[in-house]
């Protein structure tokens, strides 16, 4: 007796014991929650959000249930869902691009989490500008998304290299501060017969080609006395992509693609990564991955000598307003923000907006998002000050050498004060679809530069006419962080 | 077998789930082409008559489409056919390791486009392509397959041609296999040589099988999508677009539904007209060998 008494105590302590630790380990408490998240077939992105999900659950006691869809059918899919006004989604995770079509629709983020070191750890460009609509922070980046520039250290610092550069175009062979040092040196490697090329960018159509295009464009239209004007005047509307600075970064990029492998006006990033991996090429300009997977010795022959920096700028940039080119003193470096990462948003329709913004907060902690930055195949890249400053958790990526760069790349260009946003607007698809056809006819040679653009600049006033211009303005305005008018 | 009304009641929902399945579709989509319905940015739907179609046959893009597509379909069919039936001649012949090159022959058609697709596009590479490789040793410049227009266009068809072929060996095998013996051995005691046979007794006996054949093969020649999206992407500029990825490209990336359904209506009336005009040409020619 004595004995049974003693084991049913000893059981119900534990009993209790171990339901106070349950409890304890849930905390914020959401057992009965089960969040569905939207997202794009994984890898990409898909994977972070599974990664920090079962982390999250373990925490919270909370579930995450992903769904993925393919790229093309994300957008139809979020946007049915939240103009019908259906509880089908609590977490979504969306291109910056496709914000104007769903601001109406999604929740304000928390107070509480729009302060502390946690907060002011997200670079500004994304926390005051591309996390913003009308003044709403409604929705949080995930990933960060901007153009650098890559390079070959051994070809660089090759003491014959530099004395042969030097002695053809008159300068030192270093990491160039123009994009016209930026095609000298693609000129200079261009050696078919030794299967190198001097760069590699996108120029397929559908293949992330009009990034490209725009990195060489905002050097010379990012004007820093008239921000927010690269893609339109933002008082009228009127379509800037056919003035002279679109049509000189144009000119630029179609000369960069004979100065690329063969087959690079088929190239998609995807196919950019491969051939700066495969030691073809001197130079390459593109998103945070190149730089990653160049340092990988199991996908690159040029592991440890892979060297990053912010875009090449111009120290001339057109005026829209003046109709004249204005001449700086020091470079204007305006990396562009393309595509600018993806964001997670909660939908006003949820009817777990605590929870899921709980969730929001998890995967994009310093501590959960860092640990994504570095694992391959996430696509999560850095946008917060802590991803580029703790080079520790670099290392196991990257040399020193190339640690210090990648992180000071991406560091200086989110920081940079011409920084470029990337257009954001609806109808974003019809817009840069004329854009991607007629790229691709100058890039064959079918049309000169001039004809495609004022062609492309046609076809946006046409469709801006058709959306709403004054509608588009208001959108186009709040994209770029001008005050409404 | 009783003639009871009850009958009727019983077929009834059966009846109206067909109906729902394949007409109200069709019904819905019809409905949506005369409309001006845009899911980005979201507006409302509103009627607007047969705008979307005028906007389509006044669009370049779209009689550009309608030429590419057409040039894709008809040079590879043809193409599919003429090879087609040699292939399947020289089976019919019973060479040695017959059995072996049918598996072989039919292996092409098994593979998933846009898996072929990919294959192709690594093939074509310039730089890292074998066929530029063998191009290289053998002294010539590497080519631009996939970025010149005519090149590009070529390709696209060599790999229809590739992989549909075997489709076209197949049917048309399965035709050599039923004509009779004694025909040929009349011809063989008339002293008939093989081509005078060919075109005497096969071809025409083998006409309604040809028929058939090259419809089904046009037809779905038309509706080409995978294999341009993943060699050319369309490009360069719309010069390899096809009706189907214009389609796509209307419907999956502008989300501009009452457009698109307009478009997929004019795509099937294309391919009627085509279907039709094809039967009445052959029609004189398919009753006088019955």
């Amino acid at each position: 007796m004595k004995s049974w008494l003693l084991a049913t105590t000893t059981a119900v302590t534990l009993s209790i014991a171990g339901s106070g630790a349950a409890i304890a380990a849930c905390s914020p408490d959401y057992s009965k929650v089960t969040l569905t998240v939207a997202a794009q077939t994984g890898p990409y992105i898909a994977s972070a959000l599974k990664m920090a999900g079962d982390e999250w659950t373990k925490k919270t006691c909370g579930k995450v249930n992903v769904v993925e869809f393919p790229w093309s059918e994300l957008y139809p899919k979020i946007v049915t869902s939240l103009t019908s006004g259906e509880d089908a989604f609590d977490v979504v995770s969306f291109a910056p691009a496709w914000t104007p079509d769903f601001a109406d629709s999604l929740s304000e983020m928390p107070a509480a989490m729009r302060q502390g070191a946690d907060w002011d750890d997200i670079a500004p460009v994304y926390r005051e500008r591309l996390m913003v609509w009308n003044g709403k922070t409604l929705s949080q980046s995930m990933d960060g998304d901007v153009h650098t520039y890559t390079y070959r250290i051994d070809l660089f610092e090759d003491p014959k290299e530099k004395d042969a550069f030097k002695a053809k175009y008159g300068y030192e062979l270093a990491i160039p501060k123009t994009w016209k040092e930026y095609t000298d040196i693609a000129e200079f490697f261009t050696r078919p017969d030794k299967n190198l090329w001097g760069t590699a960018e996108a120029f397929r159509r559908g293949g992330q080609q009009f990034w490209f295009l725009f990195s060489h464009v905002a050097a010379y239209t990012n004007h820093p006395s008239n921000p927010g004007s690269m893609f339109f005047d933002p008082d009228t509307m009127a379509a800037q992509v056919n003035n002279p600075g679109w049509v000189r970064g144009l000119e630029e990029y179609i000369r960069v693609s004979k100065l690329a492998p063969p087959n690079a006006l088929n190239f998609s990033f995807g196919e950019v990564n491969a051939a700066v991996a495969g030691g073809q090429v001197a130079e390459s300009i593109g998103w945070g991955d190149t730089g990653v997977i160049a340092a990988d010795p199991k996908q690159s022959k040029i592991a440890g000598k892979v060297g990053s920096a912010i875009l090449p700028g111009s120290n001339e940039l057109y005026n829209y307003k003046t109709k004249q080119w204005d001449k700086f003193a020091e470079v204007v470096y305006s990396p562009f923000m393309a595509f600018g990462g993806w964001q997670t948003a909660v939908p006003a329709t949820s009817t777990k907006k605590d929870a899921a913004w709980n969730y929001i907060q998890f995967v994009t902690s310093p501590a959960v998002s860092g640990l994504a930055a570095i694992t391959g195949g996430t696509g999560v890249n850095p946008y917060r000050a802590s991803h580029t400053s703790n080079l520790a958790l670099w290392s196991k990526l990257f040399t020193d050498r190339e640690a210090k760069e990648y992180l000071g790349a991406q560091a200086a260009s989110i920081a940079a004060k011409n920084v470029a946003l990337d257009m954001r607007l609806p109808g974003y698809f019809s817009y840069t679809e004329v854009l991607e056809i007629e790229l691709s006819k100058a890039l064959a040679g079918q049309v000169t530069p001039k004809q495609a653009l004022d062609t492309v600049a046609t076809e946006w006033n046409r469709l801006t006419d058709e959306f709403g211009r004054d509608k588009q303005r208001v959108a186009y305005r709040a994209a770029m962080g001008l005050a409404a008018k | 077998m009783r003639n009871d009304p009850i009958k009727y009641f019983f077929i009834w929902p059966a009846l109206l789930v067909v109906l729902g399945v394949s007409i109200f579709p069709l019904i819905y989509s019809l409905t949506t082409s005369f409309m001006s319905f845009r899911l980005v940015p979201p507006t409302p739907s509103r009627f607007v008559g047969i705008d979307n179609y005028t906007s389509l046959l006044q669009n370049p893009r779209f009689w550009n489409a309608i030429g590419t597509t057409s040039l894709i379909a008809f040079l590879s069919v043809a193409l599919q056919y003429v090879i087609g039936f040699t292939m399947a001649l020289a089976l019919n012949a019973r060479v040695p390791g017959e059995k072996l090159f049918r598996v072989g022959f039919l292996l092409p058609m098994l593979i998933a486009p846009v898996a072929v697709a990919l294959i192709a596009r690594q093939m074509f590479n310039p730089t890292m392509g074998p066929l530029n490789h063998l191009m290289t040793r053998l002294g010539f410049p590497n080519l631009p397959y996939l970025t010149e227009t005519p090149w590009a266009l070529g390709a696209i068809i060599a790999v229809e041609v590739w992989q549909w072929t075997p489709f076209v060996v197949l049917m048309l095998l399965a035709g050599l296999q039923t004509l009779p013996h004694d025909v040929y051995e009349a011809a063989d005691i008339e002293n008939a040589t093989p081509w005078q046979q060919f075109w005497g007794i096969t071809f025409p006996m083998m006409l309604p099988v040809s028929v058939a054949v090259v419809f089904v093969r046009i037809i779905e020649s038309y509706k080409i999508i995978d294999t341009v999206f993943v060699m050319t992407g369309g490009g360069p500029g719309v010069s390899t677009e096809t009706l189907t990825l214009f389609a796509y490209q209307e419907g999956f990336k502008k989300f501009n539904l009452g457009y698109t359904s307009a478009l997929s209506f004019l795509f099937l009336i294309v391919i009627t007209v085509i279907g039709v005009v094809y039967l009445a040409i052959l029609k004189p020619y398919l009753e006088k060998y019955r």
